[in-house]
């Protein structure tokens, strides 16, 4: 960086995987070590084409390779989807406030997500196995529309599962084939025995209509607004409070958030729109 | 040597524009814009009675800009020093809102800062309450109270010219040959006329000056219907948002050069219909009722909240420029009615 805050790191996407129809995963070099804190998003330009946010979904430890879950969705995202190996990026960051991770220790990590919302959790959950011993237990809740959408699978179908600590649960709107597990959304899996609600952290990750309901749920559970952490999607753009574009209420999620209790966003009525 | 007295503008304004690029008023209609001095010119400047129709931010940050250059970084091109005068003190008030945003310490926005740093800021003191000014309800005056190199106030028989900064003191210190001693009278004379401007807008806005902070009665309002009324009259034309001084939203946009990519910054509106959506459609400010009252909010409460001063400074220029009918003052009106009428409702309850 020249001081210039608009001024991104060059990078080269160096592997695509595809996880679902709807979404690939790009493996990024930059050209110099990029830090993050779990949670924190960043810019992804393609160059000449313009910018947009993601939470990479690769663990912090890694600097000199980042990853970065795109679903397919508007202008943007179609056009990395376009992308192939060696295409050259740009990437402005990180911005905001990642997950508290150190708050975390020594409690119940209750984990909720959806769709392409695993994302974010990913770069989360290699945060806490890293460090597993340090939490009570990692309890994760995942929905998607089928099996196959589901993202991440190789290691959500297998060796997540088999951490020591950590119990995963999926869902599926709609089952197909060989589908053993349960179907509806995600909140038909949550249970209020599934942690000690009083020594716990929610972590709420998804579309915003699943995030909704899913913290409504958690509500009723008994869990307090300022253990529920919401990784807000809103239209991010210069990523440090002033272009104005990603404002819920007196907060810019760029530069207060993404990761908000639902403590802080609670009496704003936009949140899930 | 804090006040000096001139006899004409011209020798001082001459001496500036030797030194540097210097921007006065210039009348258009019945408004003022801004363009260069030329010291050729043997036509006198316009001593603006009022503020300017273009914002102050126009000179801090342009309408569209080149943010960055990529892959190869380009070091920004340098800014020359650069004069304005005939700013007032709503004027200086915005700087300062503006700052607090793109000077703060986390985020330095520097190509924010590589022309505030280089401006020569010139107010002068208002000469008559222009018919939309409100600024006495947000604390402002006709004349500076601070934010200024120099400021200038017109006296029957010359002018008044006081440094506010280390910058200004040095000019006038600089210069000893323009200026001469005030003698005391003149200083009364200004005075005068700065009490009698703030009176004439005390009365002028007498009916604005509500009981409750206007913050409160906003945040009691937010369920109102109001909004959503004042939006039928709403054409969308975004003036508003582009006169006001202190709106400082802005867009950034890619650009492909022959061997070169560029980050542009342009001005931007949260009146747009798709200013706050995300990909896929979701926004969470669809109604343009929403998308007014999110502007008022964000300039008298969100702002207030976050900064400690309102991000309005009551210079009127969305009342000059709206299109569509919609007057911040009877707005404010309106709410405060809506608040008193809802506050009897809960005491009578009690």
């Amino acid at each position: 960086m020249n001081g210039n805050l608009y001024q991104p790191v060059n990078g080269e996407i160096i592997e695509i995987i595809e996880e679902s129809p709807t979404i690939k995963s790009f493996v990024i070099e930059p050209e110099q070590n990029f830090q993050f804190a779990t949670g924190q998003f960043v810019e992804l330009t393609l160059p000449g084409e313009g910018e947009a946010p993601f939470t990479p979904s690769s663990s912090p430890a890694e600097t000199k390779r980042i990853e970065i879950t795109i679903m397919k969705a508007g202008r943007m995202t179609a056009l990395l989807h376009q992308c192939t190996k060696g295409q050259k990026v740009g990437i402005r960051g990180p911005y905001g406030n990642g997950y508290p991770v150190d708050s975390f220790v020594g409690k119940d990590i209750y984990i909720v997500g959806g769709g392409v919302g695993l994302a974010p959790i990913r770069s989360l959950l290699l945060t806490l196995f890293s460090r597993i011993k340090d939490f009570k237990s990692v309890v994760c809740r995942f929905g998607a529309r089928t099996p196959n959408d589901f993202i991440y699978k190789n290691s959500l179908f297998g060796p997540w599962q088999k951490i020591e600590g950590v119990d995963i649960k999926l869902t599926v709107d709609k089952a197909n084939g060989d589908w053993k597990s349960n179907v509806g959304v995600v909140t038909t899996i949550l249970t209020p025995q599934d942690v000690n609600i009083s020594n716990s952290a929610a972590v709420v990750c998804g579309p915003p209509i699943m995030m909704k309901f899913a913290t409504l749920k958690l509500l009723e559970f008994g869990f307090k607004g300022e253990d529920i952490y919401l990784s807000m999607e809103k239209n991010m753009s210069c990523g440090f409070g002033k272009c104005g574009h990603c404002m819920i209420g007196k907060y810019y999620v760029c530069k207060d958030g993404p990761v908000f209790t639902y403590e802080q966003l609670r009496h704003y009525h936009d949140i899930w729109d | 040597m804090d006040s000096v007295f001139i006899g004409r503008l011209k020798p001082f304004l001459d001496t500036i524009a030797g030194q540097m690029e210097l921007y006065v008023p210039k009348k258009a209609g019945e408004h003022y814009i801004y363009s260069k001095y030329d010291p050729s010119s043997q036509k006198s400047v316009e001593f603006n009675s009022i503020r300017a129709c273009s914002p102050v931010k126009e000179f801090l940050l342009p309408v569209c800009e080149v943010a960055a250059v990529f892959p190869r970084a380009v070091e920004p091109k340098e800014v020359k020093l650069f004069a304005v005068f005939g700013l007032k003190e709503c004027d200086l008030r915005s700087i300062e809102i503006l700052d607090k945003v793109f000077a703060e310490e986390e985020f330095r926005d520097q190509l924010y800062m590589k022309r505030r740093e280089k401006m020569l800021i010139i107010s002068t003191d208002c000469t008559e309450a222009g018919p939309s000014c409100i600024c006495n309800l947000f604390g402002g005056k006709g004349f500076s109270q601070s934010g200024f190199d120099l400021n200038v106030a017109a006296i029957k028989d010359g002018f008044i010219v006081e440094s506010g900064s280390k910058k200004g003191k040095d000019f006038l210190n600089g210069h000893a040959e323009l200026f001469a001693d005030v003698p005391r009278a003149l200083l009364a004379e200004r005075d005068t006329n700065r009490a009698r401007i703030q009176k004439q807008l005390e009365q002028n806005n007498a009916q604005l000056c509500f009981e409750t902070p206007i913050k409160q009665i906003l945040e009691n309002n937010f369920d109102s219907e109001i909004f959503d009324t004042e939006a039928k009259g709403c054409i969308e034309c975004q003036a508003c948002t582009r006169v006001c001084p202190t709106c400082h939203c802005f867009y950034i946009y890619d650009s492909k050069q022959k061997d070169y990519f560029a980050k542009m910054k342009m001005w931007d509106s949260c009146m747009r219909t798709a200013y706050a959506a995300v990909a896929g459609g979701a926004n969470p400010r669809k109604v343009l009722g929403d998308r007014i009252k999110h502007r008022l909010m964000h300039k008298f409460v969100y702002f207030l909240e976050r900064y400690g001063i309102e991000m309005c400074v009551g210079c009127g220029r969305c009342i000059d420029a709206e299109a569509g009918g919609i007057d911040l003052r009877d707005v404010l009106k309106k709410l405060n009615v809506e608040f008193e009428s809802k506050n009897k409702e809960t005491k009578a309850a009690k």
